[in-house]
């Protein structure tokens, strides 16, 4: 590897070495070497450098488009062959019900094939469902009174004044950090900014850290025991 | 004072709701507030703004308006669109009528108090009759478009003023028919946005004053609809407005949180001519400031930040004495936390729902002031949701921890909490008796085998908790005399055998467990009962009232105890009844029977009974120039009262044993940061 690099190094030095002289006439004065002469040596190596990183960012294209292809290929190998997934589009809706009802019955017995099986089924049932959508465009829908009712609706427009007037994009609000800073900075006891004060902020995070700790120490105690 | 281990608990997320509205009874010494999680809650003048009826809210019945009317009857309109009465002897909304146009965004009682204006969603202003025993639809008047945000009387009841957007109207009350229309931006050049009227009065005079979302404070003159003055207070909205009852101030509140004040004065030194001057900007509030009352006495305040200001008026003001401070309240002056002091449990009251928290622990000792690291983190344990809209009126935890019981307006809950290692499970206790709710609060007894249940006209209920998870009505204590009043607050002898219950009208009744009597009545005092416990080893109970006052009465002698008479004639420190915030909560040293621990927002105290009283000339809060003597100097320093101020705002503070102490505190910041946002202010040099 190291030599071929240095093959590399020489060959790529190559014009220019050339030109100059041979390291056996030391003690000879350095060769004259024109502009026009040096010119052209320093184009061409340039010329070379620039090809070399075409070349390369050519290849990365190349891999990229590679891998990119085995993606896809990998995503039509899991799916169904496509004869079956237009079969499975034409079929009546009532019978995908049925089958998608006997294949969450087929989940529950939870055999050995159940997973294969499984994974059509879902499939099964989102097309379904879209069709369902479409189907049902124009026919009727169900919907609470009680939500739907004037009061509800006035009070919702009512609510929606208020916030807009109070809340609005033209109300100059500003964040309580922003607010609130001045008065930490003044203050003769520096606090953390007001955004690490409120509780609220990534509790998610921290309850899913004290979640994984507990786990990780009963791990701990059961693999010492 | 003596050294406790402190367990400094700051994991109680109260975030209190914002002011809505505010309403001074007329000639009365009340003031009614309704927050916008929809409670209505009263503070008393006279003691000294005591608050000392809470209605909880609804998350149907939000509040917009509330005013009094026919005397001491007090009225709320919400955006839900119904008219409701409250009754404050039951502490519930007594009666609702709908006002059949939508939302309602205003509500104002004319002077005598016999008609009710409202102003809804669709644009009319109807008229409602106040009779006894509910309201009649009278009238509309004129209806027009645009929803009607604000109202006012003419003092005179003849004229109605109702503010909308960009236009106010005069209705008379005979005809009904609008007979002035004012275009609130028709001088102003170019005006994109429209011009909200927030707030209206109606003067004696004829002018009408008003503030809107440009920042103005206006008074017009209706009949010839021109404008007299123009005062830009702010250069956002101002939301509120109040007049004096001689009509010669007015406070504005804005949404930058600044109050203003406007006197009517001379132009010149005894000139007749009079100008409205905008005299004094005062900044309590951090928030918008939606509600603004004007007692006779003092400018009042609430904003969205939860506070409650009352600023009184120096001229007003005949002597320096406990009226004439500045008085800024946060939290209810009631206790939201209870403690189960044998399993080291504590339960969080908020609004609709219930926490359930384990201590944490430390294995290690330490110096004075240090902190010491835990060995296991506080723990959340349960979270008990209430459903449907109520919200909770009362709650409590049992000593034992294993039983939990909470009150809406109309259910009374119990669970029993089990605790199996680290697993716990909750389960409802079925075929709780039928007991008339609401219960106004709730007490174990000290052995957790019975429950005390305050509730409506005087009565307390005993109930017996069986070991299996049942529960059964032992007994119903009532006043001898009757009342009319409401149970709100209880509190139990350790040794089982007392119970005592303060109603509404300050009666304190005491019962006996043993045989189910009632024992004797505490002599009665002219102020509210702040907090009450029993001591429980000499059975004395402790009596702390809202001017500060404390009494202690022998339960068993049926008399007030030499301590208290001493205390009486001594008189306590100026300091001490010179504190703005009322004892919510006492309990005592079981080892140290001398001791009396009590609280307030900002402070808490360890009193004495053996030491002496301390004298007006003496340092109240002297234990930090204590700290510093030489012991023989300091025996001569001691008194009576050990204040400690190092924990604020403290919600709860209890003693779990002899040297263990829980304090609950919510820091303000952490609230503030969980309010809506406020107004951006430019502040110099930033």
């Amino acid at each position: 590897m190291a030599r071929r690099q240095k093959a590399a190094a020489a060959g790529k030095r190559g014009p220019p070495a050339a030109l100059l002289s041979p390291p056996s006439s030391e003690d000879e004065a350095p060769e004259e070497v024109s502009f026009g002469v040096a010119k052209e040596a320093a184009e061409t190596e340039r010329k070379l450098v620039g090809e070399a990183a075409r070349r390369h960012r050519e290849l990365l294209k190349e891999k990229r488009r590679r891998r990119q292809e085995l993606f896809t290929e990998q995503k039509k190998r899991k799916l169904l062959p496509d004869a079956v997934l237009k079969e499975l589009a034409a079929a009546p809706p009532a019978r995908a019900d049925g089958r998608a009802a006997a294949a969450n019955r087929g989940k529950h017995g939870g055999d050995g094939a159940a997973k294969q099986r499984r994974g059509q089924a879902q499939r099964q049932v989102k097309t379904d469902k879209q069709r369902k959508g479409a189907r049902s465009k124009g026919n009727y829908t169900a919907v609470r009174l009680k939500d739907q009712s004037l009061t509800g609706l006035h009070l919702q427009l009512a609510k929606d004044f208020l916030n807009t007037q109070l809340y609005g994009p033209d109300t100059n609000r500003a964040q309580a950090n922003e607010f609130f800073s001045l008065e930490n900075k003044k203050n003769p006891v520096k606090k953390a900014a007001v955004q690490f004060v409120d509780k609220s902020w990534g509790q998610e995070k921290k309850q899913r850290a004290t979640r994984f700790k507990k786990h990780w120490l009963s791990t701990q105690i059961k693999n010492q025991v | 004072m003596g050294e406790f281990e402190v367990h400094r608990v700051r994991f109680f997320g109260l975030v209190p709701a914002g002011v809505r509205c505010l309403a001074c009874e007329p000639r009365g010494g009340r003031l009614a507030l309704a927050r916008t999680d929809g409670a209505v809650e009263v503070y008393n003048f006279a003691a000294n703004y005591f608050q000392e009826r809470v209605i909880p809210g609804n998350e149907a019945r939000s509040v917009e308006a509330l005013c009094w009317a026919a005397g001491d009857r007090l009225f709320g309109a919400g955006l839900g669109g119904d008219i409701t009465e409250y009754d404050l002897a039951r502490l519930c909304a007594a009666r609702s009528v709908d006002g059949c146009g939508g939302p309602i965004w205003s509500m104002a009682a004319n002077s005598t108090g016999t008609q009710l204006a409202i102003g809804c969603e669709d644009g009319s202003v109807k008229l409602f009759q106040v009779v006894p025993g509910g309201i009649q639809f009278e009238r509309n008047l004129d209806r027009r478009k645009g929803r009607i945000l604000c109202l006012s009387w003419h003092p005179s009841d003849t004229h109605i003023v109702a503010g909308s957007i960009d236009i106010l109207r005069v209705f008379d009350v005979c005809s009904g028919q609008t007979v002035q229309r004012i275009m609130v931006n028709y001088h102003v050049q170019k005006v994109k946005r429209e011009c909200i009227v927030w707030s209206i009065a109606f003067l004696s005079s004829g002018t009408v004053v008003t503030s809107d979302s440009f920042g103005r404070v206006q008074f017009w003159d209706w009949e010839r609809g021109t404008l007299l003055e123009s005062h830009t207070v702010s250069t956002s909205a101002v939301l509120s407005l109040a007049v004096s009852e001689k009509e010669d101030s007015i406070i504005v509140g804005t949404s930058t949180g600044a109050t203003y004040q406007f006197q009517l004065l001379p132009v010149k030194m005894g000139s007749l001519e009079k100008r409205w001057v905008r005299t004094k900007p005062f900044q309590h509030h951090t928030h918008d400031v939606r509600a603004v009352a004007h007692s006779s006495t003092a400018l009042i305040s609430g904003g969205l930040d939860a506070q409650l200001v009352i600023r009184p008026l120096m001229e007003k003001m005949q002597k320096k004495g406990y009226d004439a401070a500045l008085r800024k309240f946060t939290f209810p002056h009631r206790r939201l936390v209870s403690c189960a002091r044998k399993a080291r449990l504590l339960l969080f009251q908020f609004s609709q729902h219930l926490e359930l928290w384990r201590l944490g622990s430390t294995n290690k000792t330490g110096k004075d002031g240090e902190v010491l690291p835990l060995c296991r983190m506080p723990e959340h344990l349960v979270q008990l949701k209430s459903k449907g809209p109520e919200h909770i009126y009362c709650s409590c935890v049992s000593p034992c921890g294993s039983w939990v019981a909470y009150s809406t307006a109309s259910r009374f809950h119990l669970y029993r909490v089990q605790y199996e290692g680290d697993s716990i499970s909750v389960k409802k206790v079925p075929k709780v008796p039928k007991l008339l709710p609401p219960a106004y609060q709730l007490q174990f007894s000290a052995d957790s085998g019975s429950l005390f249940v305050a509730s409506a006209r005087g009565s307390v209920h005993v109930l017996q908790l069986l070991e299996l998870g049942g529960c059964k009505l032992l007994h119903t204590f009532r006043p001898p005399s009757g009342s009319p009043e409401a149970v709100y607050l209880l509190a139990a002898s350790a040794d089982g055998h007392w119970v005592a219950a303060v109603s509404g009208d300050w009666a304190i009744h005491i019962y006996n467990l043993k045989c189910f009597k009632h024992h004797c009545a505490v002599p009665a005092y002219s102020c509210a009962v702040t907090a009450l416990a029993i001591h429980p080893v000499t059975n004395n109970l402790v009596i702390a009232y809202s001017d500060q006052q404390l009494f202690e009465f022998s339960i068993p002698e049926k008399q007030y105890t030499a301590w208290s008479r001493m205390v009486q004639n001594c008189g306590l420190h100026r300091v001490w009844l010179e504190r703005d915030s009322p004892i919510t909560h006492i309990t005592f040293n079981p080892k140290n029977p001398s001791h009396i621990l009590l609280h307030d927002i900002y402070m808490f105290c360890v009193l004495d009974k053996s030491l002496p009283l301390p004298d007006n000339s003496a340092l109240l809060m002297n234990q930090s120039t204590l700290k510093q003597l030489p012991e023989n100097a300091r025996q001569r320093q001691l008194h009576a009262f050990k204040i400690c101020k190092k924990f604020q705002p403290l919600l709860f503070a209890d003693l779990l044993d002899e040297n263990c102490l829980v304090m609950v505190e919510r820091p303000i910041m952490d609230i503030k940061t969980q309010l809506p946002l406020p107004i951006q202010q430019k502040k110099f040099g930033t």
